[in-house]
């Protein structure tokens, strides 16, 4: 056998050797990124008997940790897209974006006040009325005591976001949010969320919750859960001190496409808003993995808050 | 001859790619220079940023983080023809660029509360933080022919001239005088007509910044401000570097010489909403 021929089929055997091992790794290991934009829908919707899209899923696919600086940064909407582009999606703005500085490598105190900045840099702000200004500035200002999400309590709606998983049943819908450390340490949290057309108890009948009364209906493809009846004892974001009145009514808009589920969440509270506000459209991606699970929550216990010494958030 | 002349040309035509080669590699150092000296000057501020914090195989690029801040400090202020013991507050953003400036001036005659706001192309005077915005709170006055003076106390600030001249791109030059580096760019928009010269220390700081009017119709527009004692002035600290003293200087005059007490960079909450009647009065004209 001429020696050529022998060295491609060896090659070859060695590729054929090697390629389970590199799919696999590239299955399931955590996605490599150099931005935060939104995934790109991939692959078909599925639909349920009725026409509507299912929703059932883990919806924790990006790979990364879900509260990292990455995808705080894009909750807070701006979509940093390229080496080079970075978008504010509310006004629409282009950021300066730059290459790191490679020569200065970041001790903890840096990343720590570096991830504080960049986390909220966008624009798209709840309008509150001008008498509390002051307050929100403060509360956020002083959110190591203030935030009521910390001593582990429910982050509560619409700040917990895209449920990590939905399970999606004729006439209502699970939706659980495990719970978190980092920057809001909160317990779990599930919502049994009816779709029978049925209608909101009066606001005056309903004791405040973390997560309100909601009920959901269609809109076409997309799936709006309409919720009231909170209690004021949370923060509708995940930063900020935007703290709400116990009038707030929170609408929430599911959309999924392929493999990707949309979220946004609008807050009318005319007790304190002079506006009603929308959150920057969040995208989540469905786990890839077969028989996908959610992993038990970690019991959530408060430490560090007492150790606290200067107003730096963490 | 033949021979002669195809040598000649041959030699005309290297002798015109290398000078066009270096033409370009000439650019190519001025834009290179140029985005050394703009990324120095935001990296002294602490404006250019990144970190790694739970981003798992994620490594994104750094970015632009300043947008919202607010300082307070106190000194004096010259206004129609009279210098006034002044405290200074001042609330900005740069996404939508706005900025409020609220002082108590006293000395030199009634003591005087003004609150002077500017939000993109509007411009006007509040009688209280926020007015106009809800019935029966406050007074919100227009004041359009204040628009470009406001906008471009925003876009002269250190981080302001950061931004404008990195928007500005190749128009942006930077040159080194007296040991000094120098960038020299237009602003555009409401500011067209004006340029903007700002000088660097040693640590690249932004210590001076010179507004100069392209046409006499805009020489009430010509000023000069200087910054020192750069450090981070916040009390949660962000490593963003701002000054600790603003003079600015009109003509020769000095119109604002304030020692400054707190700088909070943290992006705080500021909000900047156009009264109603502001957006009215600026829509008809």
């Amino acid at each position: 056998m001429p020696l050529s021929r022998y060295c491609r089929i060896m090659a070859v055997a060695a590729a054929l050797c090697f390629l389970p091992a590199a799919v696999l790794a590239q299955e399931f290991s955590p996605i490599k990124r150099n931005n935060n934009a939104p995934p790109k829908p991939s692959g078909p919707t599925p639909r349920i008997a009725d026409g509507h899209p299912d929703l059932t899923g883990v919806w924790n696919g990006l790979g990364d940790n879900l509260l990292g600086v990455p995808n705080q940064i894009a909750n807070n909407g701006l979509s940093i897209e390229s080496e080079s582009v970075t978008r504010d999606l509310h006004s629409g703005a282009l950021i300066a974006t730059f290459p790191r500085n490679t020569t200065r490598p970041l001790n903890n105190e840096q990343s720590e006040r570096a991830a504080t900045l960049l986390r909220r840099v966008g624009s798209n702000k709840p309008i509150y009325k001008p008498e509390y200004w002051e307050m929100v500035k403060n509360l956020d200002h002083n959110s190591n005591e203030e935030d009521p999400s910390n001593n582990c309590m429910p982050a509560g709606i619409p700040r917990a976001g895209i449920p990590s998983y939905i399970g999606q049943f004729p006439n209502y819908f699970i939706f659980i949010y495990p719970g978190q450390g980092g920057l809001i340490a909160t317990q779990t949290m599930y919502r049994m969320i009816p779709a029978d057309g049925r209608k909101h108890t009066p606001l005056q009948d309903l004791d405040g919750t973390y997560t309100g009364e909601g009920i959901a209906h269609w809109e076409g493809d997309t799936l709006v859960v309409d919720t009231w009846g909170f209690t004021s004892n949370t923060w509708f974001d995940q930063l900020g001190g935007y703290f709400h009145s116990e009038n707030m009514h929170v609408t929430e808009r599911f959309h999924r496409d392929g493999n990707t589920l949309t979220w946004t969440a609008t807050v009318e509270d005319p007790d304190v808003l002079l506006e009603p506000w929308t959150t920057t459209p969040r995208v989540a991606l469905l786990n890839p993995r077969p028989g996908a699970m959610l992993p038990e929550s970690q019991p959530c216990s408060e430490r560090d808050l007492s150790h606290i010494v200067t107003k730096e958030h963490h | 001859m033949q021979i002669k002349t195809v040598v000649l040309t041959i030699f005309m035509l290297v002798a015109v790619t290398a000078s066009a080669v270096q033409s370009v590699s000439a650019q190519g150092n001025a834009a290179l220079d140029r985005a050394k000296v703009l990324r120095a000057a935001g990296d002294a501020l602490g404006m250019i940023r990144w970190s790694d914090i739970g981003a798992g195989g994620t490594r994104l690029p750094a970015i632009d983080i300043a947008n919202t801040m607010e300082f307070v400090g106190s000194g004096t202020s010259y206004s129609s023809g009279q210098t006034f013991k002044t405290d200074y507050h001042v609330t900005l953003g740069y996404n939508p660029p706005a900025m409020r400036v609220e002082m108590n001036r006293t000395g030199g005659g009634a003591p005087q509360h003004v609150i002077q706001t500017v939000r993109e192309n509007f411009a006007w005077n509040e009688s209280e933080i926020g007015a106009g915005l809800v019935a029966g709170k406050g007074t919100a006055t227009p004041a359009t022919a204040a628009l470009r003076e406001r906008l471009l106390q925003l876009w002269t600030l250190p981080y302001g001239v950061v931004k404008a001249a990195l928007v500005a791109g190749e128009k942006t030059t930077v040159s080194s005088e007296n040991g000094s580096t120098v960038i020299t760019f237009p602003l555009n928009g409401q500011l067209a007509g004006l340029t903007v010269r700002a000088t660097l220390d040693a640590k690249n700081f932004v210590t001076k910044v010179e507004v100069k009017p392209d046409n006499a119709a805009l020489a009430n527009l010509a000023f000069e401000t200087e910054y020192s004692g750069y450090a981070d002035h916040g009390e949660i600290l962000t490593d963003i570097q701002s000054p600790g003293r603003i003079v600015q200087k009109q003509g020769g005059r000095t119109v604002l010489d304030i020692q400054i007490k707190t700088w909070e960079s943290n992006n705080p909450y500021l909000i900047f909403p156009v009264p109603p009647n502001v957006k009215t009065v600026a829509n008809s004209r």
